[in-house]
């Protein structure tokens, strides 16, 4: 990361963050297909384990490929360091490890993304670590939710799939006052809608696999650092030599020298290379996303069939005016609608001919699923009210076809049911 | 000026004193932005490198996170 490269517009920093000159004048990250690195002297590896040199030992721990993806999102979020995973949830795993111990607290979003409901929920739970879910949007609930033991607060910026909007700068404030770290799940805004350092996160998260990649082509993860957190207050015993010797870089040595070291959950250098290359195109990505998903928002709100249309960009959703305050204008691709019941959500999904019907998010294609029989189809009643997830409920991730083929893929299938 | 850098022996031909940015400067320290400074065995804050300065017999340590195992 160069002070030059700092001082890059967004969009700049998109396809020329964190990329050096490759061999013969390539203009693309080179794919380092290799799980280790020769070194010279055993004096020059002796080095690089003492921490003396920079240098690359072995692939689970860093790759140049992986590295440069790395430095990208890094700038991009305005963080300090960035570590790549082999997915989100490799990601999530990592990070909360990384601070979490046995008696500990995490204060959650009860509206988070399946995966990570279930790892704080029941995987967590096995070592003793202790998940509370609150409504992230309800300010005063969070901050009745810290306790003594409360070690990290966790939120999505737009929930996946309920899509409530938490005023993510105020909840930072609730942590800063507590002396708690702020994990942000920044998947569905990405740093083009908001960057780490304008929320107030201490860490961010992504899963890569969405619309970063944008093209449903890899899988992957992202822990940025915002250098932001003070590991040094005494709340944190196990992170005191790391406070002490790397400062505000305490998260990512000790992320980097035991959780991330020891859980191996590095991504492929090919993985990295489609993550970088897929990042360049994310800002012209995004802006047609969110205009289709307006669209096909406004469409689906005017058709009879359809009960309720859930899309913050829309002005009569409860989080409109949050939204509109923390991301520009800008809502995501992400919608959900109701039709009558199960059966029609069903033939819905059967009727259409260009989305597909698939469990993913932020794919260039227009994506489609029925998520109570589906990612949601292992939680009860009760969670499932939580995430907001009805029988009769769709979710889109409306892609960036030309609107008028999704709008009319979307008339014909809901015509038929 | 003779300092001990990274265990090696260094010879600094400089006659005005340096401080530890400009010392990062001098022997080219790869990732400035991201190495750990030991001055004689205590570590400094990044806040004083501007302030801190080396003078002959010093033993410094640069230290980085990323690679390496432990
Ligand atoms: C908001 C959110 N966080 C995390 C994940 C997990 O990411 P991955 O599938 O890359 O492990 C997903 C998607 O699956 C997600 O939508």
């Amino acid at each position: 990361m160069t002070i030059k490269a700092r001082k890059l517009r967004f969009d700049t920093l998109l396809i020329h963050g964190g990329l050096e000159a490759g061999p013969a004048g390539a203009t693309t990250v080179p794919v380092v297909q290799s799980s280790s690195f020769a070194h010279h002297t055993a004096e020059d590896l002796e080095d690089i384990f003492r921490g003396r040199k920079v240098g690359q030992v072995y692939t689970r721990i860093g790759n140049p490929t992986t590295e440069s993806l790395e430095k990208r999102l890094a700038l991009l979020e305005g963080g300090i360091a960035a570590i790549a995973t082999a997915s989100g949830m490799a990601a999530i795993t990592t990070a909360v490890m990384t601070i979490v111990r046995s008696g500990d607290e995490i204060l959650a979003s009860s509206s988070l993304f399946g995966g990570t409901f279930s790892l704080f929920r029941d995987t967590l739970a096995n070592y003793g670590i202790r998940a509370k879910f609150v409504d992230p949007t309800d300010i005063t609930a969070v901050r009745n939710g810290i306790t003594e033991q409360t070690r990290l607060i966790f939120v999505e910026t737009i929930g996946n799939p309920k899509l409530d909007v938490p005023d993510i700068p105020a909840i930072a404030a609730a942590a800063q006052e507590a002396g708690v770290p702020l994990m942000v799940d920044a998947t569905v805004t990405t740093p083009y809608l908001a960057r780490g350092t304008e929320l107030g996160a201490d860490i961010v998260i992504h899963s890569t696999s969405k619309f970063i990649n944008g093209t449903g082509s890899a899988i992957g993860g992202a822990i940025i650092d915002m250098g932001s957190f003070d590991w040094g207050s005494g709340k944190f015993p196990h992170f005191e030599p790391f406070a002490k010797k790397y400062r505000n870089f305490a998260f990512t040595a000790r992320a980097r020298k035991l959780i991330h070291k020891d859980f191996g959950a590095c991504p492929a250098p090919m993985n990295s290379f489609l993550l970088t290359e897929g990042i360049e195109t994310l800002a012209l990505r995004m802006d047609r996303h969110c205009e289709n998903a307006m669209q096909l928002a406004r469409f689906l709100k005017g058709h009879d069939k359809v009960k309720w249309v859930n899309y913050p960009g829309l002005e009569d959703s409860p989080h409109h005016g949050v939204a509109k305050r923390l991301y520009k204008g800008k809502y995501s691709g992400l919608l959900t609608f109701g039709l009558a019941d199960k059966s029609a959500a069903f033939r819905f999904i059967n009727g259409v001919k260009l989305a597909k019907n698939l469990a993913n998010i932020g794919d260039a294609k227009t994506l489609v699923i029925h998520p109570a029989s589906t990612i949601c189809s292992d939680f009860g009643p009760e969670e499932k009210a939580l995430m907001g997830v009805t029988e009769e409920l769709v979710r889109v991730s409306v892609g960036i076809e030309d609107i008028d083929d999704i709008i009319d893929d979307f008339a014909e299938a809901l015509d038929n049911i | 000026m003779n300092l001990t850098v990274n265990g090696k022996p260094a010879t600094i031909d400089r006659k005005e004193t340096l401080n530890i940015t400009a010392l990062l400067d001098e022997l080219k320290v790869a990732q400035p932005e991201y190495v750990t400074v030991e001055l004689n065995g205590e570590i400094l804050e990044r806040d004083n490198f501007e302030s801190t300065v080396v003078r002959n017999g010093d033993t410094v340590e640069f230290l980085y996170f990323m690679g390496g195992g432990n």
